[in-house]
């Protein structure tokens, strides 16, 4: 075990040492950390830009142009949901009316303002407000860019004007109106582990859980690939032929096994020590700088530390293997994909989990070893799944580690010292038998 | 005393036999030769040795024990695929290798500028290999084979890529390891290095001992059976029956006869057509010569297991 703690100490330093290593532990969660904070930083910025809008008014209500204008350029200041100033909602707007004779197309006057407009139509944007726009006749938007998140905070105010002005067609009295169009959203309460309910945002819910779906991800995928490009220079290099005269071939699997955990595992132990942090201490700086930072629970920070370890003994022992059977980085590019798809599949597929995270086929999805570090993790982030689910699936995969780690010990010790071609799968099933 | 024995081996990659009923023993404090054509089972041998593989059948004695994790320390090894990390000093590279043999940091850095200075290499000690020549690169290689100053020394190919001064500079260090009581296991293709170092050799072909015992005795084995022929003239003497084959070098020729022949038969000859003689020696064969006609099967001398 001497000979193991030898491995493990060169493997952990010499990598732990180089500048890549401080790079990613610095660089990757404030890149992450911006993308949660920035827009609500812009959106109070008022970076959204602007947008001219012109109202081309059929409706012969003139009151009707007012209350729009009143509501779209006042909601452009103070965003209502979070939602929409991640989505643009900051952008503001500037309308002008244009009255158009009832009989007239205004599809006519969009023509003729945007035939030949060059850089600056193209942010020219129409409003049309037909003659029976107050009879359920819709409104029509006409502009360049349809993909636009701000369309929706437009035409959120153009409703709410729209029902105002039928209200006060029906005889409704004008002060009340506002009282009783007021929105309504819902106050949102979270069913903690205690059977309590604490007030939270779902957006919030949903911005950590991905940055722990996402870091798990990354973090499984990077250091598991590390250990198969540790293992191919070795070979490569025929450094393995001085280590196994004095190691045994497993001895040294598991010292890099380990010792590249290890690396791993003070990368993101800084990362969620920084995430604690800043939970515990720097949301009140930030609030006070109008953004908002998600209150990540420690529990959660535990969790996600245990399914990296085990996420990454489970692949990294895979790629240890890919690493072994392979003669150069090129060849590792092909025989590492079934590997790599096991990864990915659970980041194709999490949505439908964190849609209906308490669904027989989520359970079942994150029991699966392969795909418990990301998804069951994503469950644990989401809603509380009952215990026995996360220790069960904690099990499944130390006896899937276990498996797999005896299966890479005989193929790596065999691989390591086969320079020629790539084995056939039946040769790998003979190289389990040596002894 | 016998430092490294095998009795027997035979070692099995599904159907190919790499090693088949070998047995040769090494004395302690020799320089012993595993010689052998490429895939002959050299390295497969070697690697018994040294405990990567596990012998089949027969049995693997490293002093006096059967091989285990436990002798690794004693053995030092220096394959023929040689490597080093590429991106670490060579000071912590060699500690490393120490270590694994179970010498402590402190003892282990203490010893890497001792060779390090013995092998001229001090100025790079907090260099990378690749700041390093080929040439540098394997002396360090060797370094680490015997950091942990084993008792047994497997060295394949040692000085192949080396400048004529290394190689003497790295002779003189494997001379004084053997003068120390070490005892060397040196597997090469380069036969004028065995003639000059090795005491015993063992030559294998196809996983089987063809050939072993005393570098003397299995050349004297083979009788005096070589002409080495210092000549001006025609060379039309050389073809008739008393002639094997023969070699034309620039300064002279090496002709082999056949069993029987009379080396004064062949003297006569050359006056006959016509050939100014500088040099007639008759002579036991090269090694060279030994090893080829030993592996191509046209001698059927089989050595019996020397010691």
């Amino acid at each position: 075990m001497k000979k193991v703690w030898v491995i493990i100490k060169r493997e952990y330093l010499v990598r732990v040492r180089t500048r890549a290593f401080a790079i990613g532990t610095i660089v990757s969660p404030v890149l992450l950390l911006g993308l949660i904070i920035l827009p609500g930083f812009l959106a109070e910025r008022g970076v959204g830009g602007e947008r001219q809008i012109t109202v081309l008014d059929q409706s012969g209500d003139p009151k009707l142009f007012e209350a729009i204008k009143e509501r779209v350029e006042s909601r452009a200041s103070a965003p209502e949901s979070e939602g929409e100033s991640r989505f643009g909602g900051s952008t503001r707007f500037v309308l002008t009316r244009q009255i158009v004779a009832p009989d007239e197309d205004p599809n006519d006057s969009i023509k003729r303002a945007s035939n030949g407009g060059g850089a600056k139509g193209s942010e020219q944007a129409y409003l049309t407000l037909g003659p029976a726009v107050l009879d359920d006749i819709a409104p029509e938007y006409h502009a360049k860019n349809l993909s636009d998140f701000s369309i929706r905070a437009l035409e959120e105010s153009v409703s709410a004007a729209i029902s105002e002005r039928k209200l006060m067609r029906a005889g409704f009295d004008a002060t009340k109106i506002g009282l009783y169009m007021k929105p309504v959203n819902l106050k949102r309460f979270k069913i903690g582990s205690t059977g309590e309910s604490k007030e939270g945002g779902e957006r919030q819910d949903f911005m950590i859980a991905f940055a722990l779906l996402f870091f798990l991800y990354m973090s499984v995928l990077f250091y598991g690939i590390f250990v198969m490009r540790g293992v191919i220079e070795e070979k490569q290099s025929r450094i393995v032929e001085v280590l196994i005269s004095s190691v045994r071939p497993t001895q040294m699997m598991l010292g890099k096994l380990i010792g590249i955990g290890l690396v791993g595992l003070t990368q993101i132990g800084i990362w969620a020590l920084t995430a604690g942090l800043i939970s515990m201490f720097g949301a009140a700086i930030f609030a006070k700088q109008g953004a908002t930072i998600p209150n990540i629970p420690m529990s959660l920070l535990i969790y996600f530390v245990l399914y990296f370890v085990l996420g990454f003994f489970l692949y990294a022992t895979l790629y240890a293997m890919v690493g072994a059977i392979v003669a150069s980085e090129e060849e590792a590019q092909q025989a590492q994909f079934p590997v790599t798809m096991l990864i990915v599949v659970p980041m194709m597929i999490f949505g439908l989990v964190m849609a209906n995270p308490n669904s027989t086929s989520s359970i079942v999805l994150s029991m699966i070893p392969f795909f418990a570090p990301t998804l069951m993790m994503l469950r644990i982030a989401v809603i509380n799944p009952p215990v026995w689910q996360v220790i069960l699936s904690m099990v499944i995969m130390v006896v899937t580690i276990l498996g797999s780690v005896w299966v890479a010990a005989r193929i790596y010790r065999v691989g390591i010292l086969m320079y020629g071609k790539r084995p056939s799968i039946a040769e790998l099933g003979r190289w389990l038998r040596y002894s | 005393m016998n430092v490294v024995e095998l009795k027997h081996v035979t070692k099995r990659f599904d159907q190919f036999v790499a090693v088949k009923d070998l047995s040769f023993e090494v004395r302690q404090g020799t320089i012993f030769g595993l010689l052998g054509p490429n895939g002959a089972g050299k390295t497969t041998s070697i690697r018994m040795i040294v405990n990567i593989f596990a012998p089949d059948e027969g049995d693997v004695l490293v002093m006096g024990k059967h091989v285990s994790p436990e002798l690794q320390p004693h053995i030092g090894y220096l394959p023929e695929e040689r490597g080093l990390y590429k991106k670490m000093k060579l000071s912590d590279q060699l500690v490393f290798f120490a270590n694994l043999k179970g010498v402590n940091s402190a003892e282990a850095s203490r010893r890497v500028d001792e060779w390090l200075k013995r092998l001229e290499l001090s100025e790079w000690k907090n260099k990378k290999p690749t700041d390093l020549s080929k040439g540098m690169q394997q002396k360090v290689q060797f370094i680490a084979s015997v950091i942990h100053d084993p008792d047994v020394m497997i060295l394949d190919e040692p000085f192949s890529g080396l400048d004529p001064v290394s190689v003497n500079l790295l002779k003189n260090v494997i001379l004084d390891l053997k003068q120390r009581g070490k005892t060397i296991i040196f597997s090469t293709h380069q036969m004028e290095q065995v003639e000059q170092i090795c005491d015993d050799i063992c030559l294998i072909n196809h996983g089987t001992q063809v050939l072993s015992g005393g570098l003397k005795e299995v050349k004297r084995r083979f009788g005096k059976n070589t002409v080495i022929l210092d000549y001006e003239g025609p060379d039309s003497f050389l073809g008739g029956d008393l002639v094997k084959h023969h070699n034309r070098f620039p300064n002279y020729s090496e002709i082999l006869l056949n069993d029987g022949a009379d080396a004064q038969e062949v003297l006569k000859r050359a006056l006959a057509a016509g050939a100014r003689v500088n040099r007639f020696e008759l002579v036991e064969p090269s090694l060279n010569e030994i090893f080829i006609e030993s592996v191509t099967g046209s001698r059927s001398v089989a050595g019996s297991t020397g010691g």
